[in-house]
């Protein structure tokens, strides 16, 4: 791949990974995360994140009533867990659903166009 | 939290609404730290210059400070955006002619036909007067029209997952300066003026406020109030502008200064309802009707609102910043 390819080709991985995060945020904080525990297991996950989209995000999920959010201050250090709520888990339940269509329409279009 | 990590969350939060500054902070510290130890937690030889070094890589790693606060704040920073623009220009192109056109039109056949021997002079003034202000006005509704529908539609979570320019940031570029110094300056200077605007009072003539034929020009103050009266204001007054120039001084309202600023708040609201109960304070002639009893009660109920809520809203503000 020459220079402007590989530009165009992260460009788009990047808009790929933008949707994901959110889905993959609302799966992980099935159990509670706190933002860093979310970003290395995100990270850990192969799902590349940046903290500075992250924490921002997560507050708009807990806004959106996605996730809810707690002080845990018995810890040496206080941090903010985050927590899939039951409308989070229904929308988590979704995306996932159409996680799979989407995979199966790319495969299938995949397979058409193959030579 | 070390002083460049307090910087840059100072930069961070300091456009954000004041409610939501205090858990951002602790969040975004807390993260700094994580990510500090957590690289720190792979090296063994932790100098403190190699905790700096690993420092300024995470804030550099977290970008622009002003860019992160615009991801929390989750609002577009422009009045009209590109989505609304072009409905925008629409809207001038064509309705501000047509304002202007019916307002020169309007204006014309109304002074003809309310004053027939109006001369030219006369009609061009009208109606370029009111088509100014017709003008005007379209402009301002169309603006705020379409920018409160172009807020509307800004996207969700996703959508609001906007990248920054990646490397153009470092921490050299943080803003060093202390805004949460900067704010209780500009709230001591913006009290001293209001006490001396407060001391002022006695002096001012009701001339000032078209109200002078009232009692001839004279004070708003009764001129029979005893100096003692007075005095005892000023002094009270000079208390309250002693707080504020030591916050103004030292850039910071520590508790013990806020308690003091509260007290003297207090005693001038105990001073102004001794004074107000006891005699005429305000000027006999403005007060010359059957309810100048009824008219002191509410200005003492007035004072004592303003103290309440000053107090509560000082308290809330210690409160939160103690967090």
């Amino acid at each position: 791949m020459n220079e402007d390819e590989d530009k165009a080709l992260a460009t788009h991985e990047q808009e790929l990974r933008r949707g994901t995060v959110v889905f993959a945020s609302l799966v992980a904080c099935r159990r509670p995360q706190y933002g860093y525990s979310l970003l290395t297991t995100l990270t850990e996950a192969g799902i590349a994140t940046e903290a500075n989209t992250l924490y921002p995000l997560l507050r708009r999920l807990e806004r959106q009533g996605l996730l809810s959010a707690e002080w845990n201050t018995e810890q040496a250090r206080p941090r903010k867990y985050y927590t899939l709520t039951d409308s989070g888990a229904e929308v988590a339940a979704a995306l996932h659903s159409h996680w799979f269509e989407l995979n199966s329409s790319i495969t299938k279009l995949w397979k058409d166009g193959t030579p | 939290m070390s002083a460049l990590t307090e910087i840059y969350v100072d930069n961070v939060t300091r456009h954000l609404p004041e409610d939501s500054r205090p858990d951002i902070a602790a969040e975004i510290t807390a993260t700094i730290d994580d990510m500090v130890d957590a690289r720190l937690s792979e090296d063994a030889a932790a100098s403190p210059d190699h905790t700096a070094a690993v420092e300024r890589e995470v804030l550099e790693e977290l970008g622009d400070p002003a860019a992160l606060s615009r991801e929390y704040s989750n609002s577009p920073q422009h009045l009209i955006g590109p989505n609304s623009y072009p409905l925008y220009i629409w809207a001038l192109r064509w309705v501000l002619p047509i304002v202007g056109l019916l307002t020169v039109l309007t204006n014309v056949v109304t002074t003809i036909a309310l004053s027939p021997e109006a001369q030219i002079g006369e009609i061009i003034g009208k109606s370029v007067g009111n088509t100014v202000i017709a003008l005007l006005t379209t402009f301002a509704a169309i603006t705020i029209i379409i920018a409160l529908g172009d807020h509307g539609l800004d996207g969700g979570a996703a959508a609001a997952m906007r990248r920054r320019q990646p490397g153009t940031w470092t921490v050299d570029d943080l803003d060093r300066r202390d805004s949460r110094g900067r704010q209780i300056r500009a709230e001591a200077g913006l009290g001293l003026v209001f006490i001396i605007t407060l001391a002022t009072i006695p002096f001012i003539p009701t001339s000032l406020f078209y109200v002078g034929h009232l009692n001839n020009g004279e004070t708003f103050i009764n001129p029979d109030l005893g100096v003692g009266w007075l005095v005892g204001y000023w002094a009270v007054l000079a208390l309250m502008a002693a707080v504020e120039i030591i916050k103004f001084t030292t850039a910071s309202a520590k508790p013990a200064v806020a308690l003091i600023g509260g007290i003297v708040d207090v005693a001038m609201a105990v001073f102004l309802t001794i004074a107000l109960l006891t005699q005429p304070v305000l000027h006999p002639e403005l007060t010359n009707t059957g309810n100048a009893d009824f008219q002191q009660i509410i200005t003492v109920i007035a004072i004592w609102f303003i103290t309440v809520w000053d107090q509560v809203s000082t308290w809330r503000i210690h409160r939160r910043n103690r967090r």
